[in-house]
């Protein structure tokens, strides 16, 4: 069995830390994605539903489950911001056929980024794996009375 | 790499392109002939047209908006673009370019296809493409080539990276770090986030995978202190380069937009690099812009190009705060980091599919 020094093991805990962090990052990147998706399926369901309700009146919740019945004055046409802080004046069905869009496009960044946290996390797994297996050799060593293994540099050096 | 962005600029290409070509294609109509000024006839027709050397036919507004071919050559009216050019704008901020950067490509679009005189025969699809090329280069600047910055500057050269939290700046450090050195410069890298936990070891870590020095104080140490060693380190050893590393910040936080003064005042650094990440898309630009402002940069790094699917940062940021974009970073690994080559972007948006 391949013998690892105490060195390999510290740095190794470095890289499981530093893959750690980047892991945690993407993780928040895909959950904002995931918040932005679902936010979009909210809003077709919404519009979807402001077409069908005929007289355009929905329940405004205003927070701590209170609602007020409202009446939309134009059920018909939407005002959705379409990119770079622009906001447009769409027809109902086609703001939601560019939600649908966006939709898209958050699935495939999605995707993305699911793809990278996963081979981050394999990456770590093999990281983690190897530093248990230096440890189960200190622990070894230890029980055996034999000196934990020192770096091949400083070993030659002697 | 900017994937969505790409997609619907092919689909504006071959828009324009085929109400161009269906332009082309119409015979000019008798009621065009008859609403058409007598010096401008078509040149089916030449015989009937008689010169009148000296005497300029007046160009009425009715010229203007309608659309000719005389002599072999085309003049495209506004109106006849008028609905695919609107579609482009709104491609354009659907990718989340920025309004601003919007209009400039706008601008030259219509200038280069309303009433150009364009020779019958040649590609229409040739003219468009050169004309969307001319537009982004127009807002894409200047390539800024560090490694022709740094070999025709003293060394060492002191580059400085700043930016806002969570974008990638300590990964684009050891990046930068990376490629320099494989093009045969000596790097030492100056672990200025003293701030966030474990900032420290994160730089090392890379440092060492990297095999580039590095100088670190303590956690909580002034970052100024720790930068202004690596300058005295790089100077002593007559390195190429420094690259600094700074902790993350938003320009709002006066405290430590003094301390970037601080830093700046005593690193006295070449270049400025703002790091922001391409998924934030107009956010970045936002951002970017308001840290010139207040702090200033030299150029931009945009990170995680490789998961945006909208290019609109890309696109907008060195036009928007008139600095250029230096590197992308495209990746998890050392090398996924490309030199921005505005040409290069532009053949790859525009190419064929």
């Amino acid at each position: 069995m391949e013998q690892i020094d105490q060195r390999e093991l510290l740095a190794l805990e470095q890289y499981l830390k530093q893959y750690g962090q980047q892991a945690e990052i993407f993780a928040s990147q895909l959950e904002l994605l995931e918040n932005g998706r679902m936010e979009a399926l909210a809003a077709i369901e919404a519009l979807k539903g402001l077409q069908e309700s005929g007289d355009g009146t929905v329940l405004l919740q205003v927070g701590g489950g209170a609602s007020v019945r409202a009446k939309i004055l134009d059920p018909q046409n939407v005002l959705i911001n379409i990119g770079a802080d622009v906001i447009v004046e769409r027809p109902g069905s086609e703001a939601v056929g560019f939600l649908e869009g966006r939709i898209t496009e958050m699935e495939a960044s999605e995707k993305k980024v699911a793809e990278t946290l996963d081979r981050l996390r394999a990456q770590m797994n093999e990281i983690a794996k190897r530093i248990e297996m230096g440890y189960q050799q200190a622990v070894s060593a230890e029980q055996a009375g034999i000196p934990p293994s020192r770096p091949a540099k400083e070993a030659d050096e002697e | 790499m900017f994937a969505g962005l790409k997609e619907r600029l092919q689909a504006a290409r071959a828009r324009i392109g085929s109400t161009i070509g269906t332009v082309i294609a119409t015979p000019a109509p008798a009621a065009d002939n008859a609403a058409v000024p007598p010096t401008r006839q078509p040149a089916a027709e030449p015989a009937q047209e008689p010169a009148q050397p000296g005497s300029p036919a007046p160009v009425t507004l009715a010229d203007k908006f309608r659309t000719f071919i005389i002599d072999r050559e085309l003049i495209i009216s506004e109106k006849e673009l008028a609905d695919v050019l609107s579609e482009l704008e709104m491609t354009l901020i659907e990718s989340d370019v920025a309004l601003p950067v919007t209009d400039a490509i706008m601008a030259h679009v219509k200038k280069n296809l309303v009433g150009k005189h364009r020779k019958i025969g040649q590609s229409v699809d040739n003219l468009v493409v050169t004309t969307l090329r001319g537009a982004l280069l127009d807002v894409l600047g200047r390539e800024f080539d560090l490694l022709s910055y740094i070999r025709n500057h003293e060394r060492p050269v002191k580059i400085l990276f700043t930016g806002v939290n969570g974008t990638g700046k300590t990964t684009t450090v050891a990046k930068v770090g990376s490629f320099l050195k494989k093009q045969g410069l000596s790097v030492v890298i100056g672990a200025g986030d003293t701030y966030r936990a474990g900032a420290i070891e994160q730089i090392e870590v890379h440092a060492e995978r990297i095999g580039i020095k590095i100088i670190q104080h303590q956690q909580g140490a002034d970052p100024s202190a720790v930068l202004f060693d690596t300058v005295q380190y790089a100077t002593a050893h007559k390195m190429d380069v420094v690259l600094a590393d700074t902790a993350g910040r938003f320009h709002t936080k006066a405290n430590l937009m003094s301390q970037l003064d601080k830093i700046r005042r005593v690193m006295k650094p070449d270049l400025v690099i703002y790091v922001d990440e391409a998924v934030a898309g107009n956010d970045a630009v936002v951002r970017a812009a308001e840290f010139d402002r207040t702090v200033g940069a030299d150029a931009i790094v945009l990170t995680k190009a490789d998961m945006d699917s909208r290019g609109g940062a890309a696109i907008s940021i060195a036009h928007t705060i008139g600095k250029p974009l230096v590197f992308l970073g495209t990746g998890q690994a050392y090398d996924d980091i490309v030199p921005f080559s505005p040409k290069a972007v532009v053949d790859e948006l525009l190419g064929d599919a």
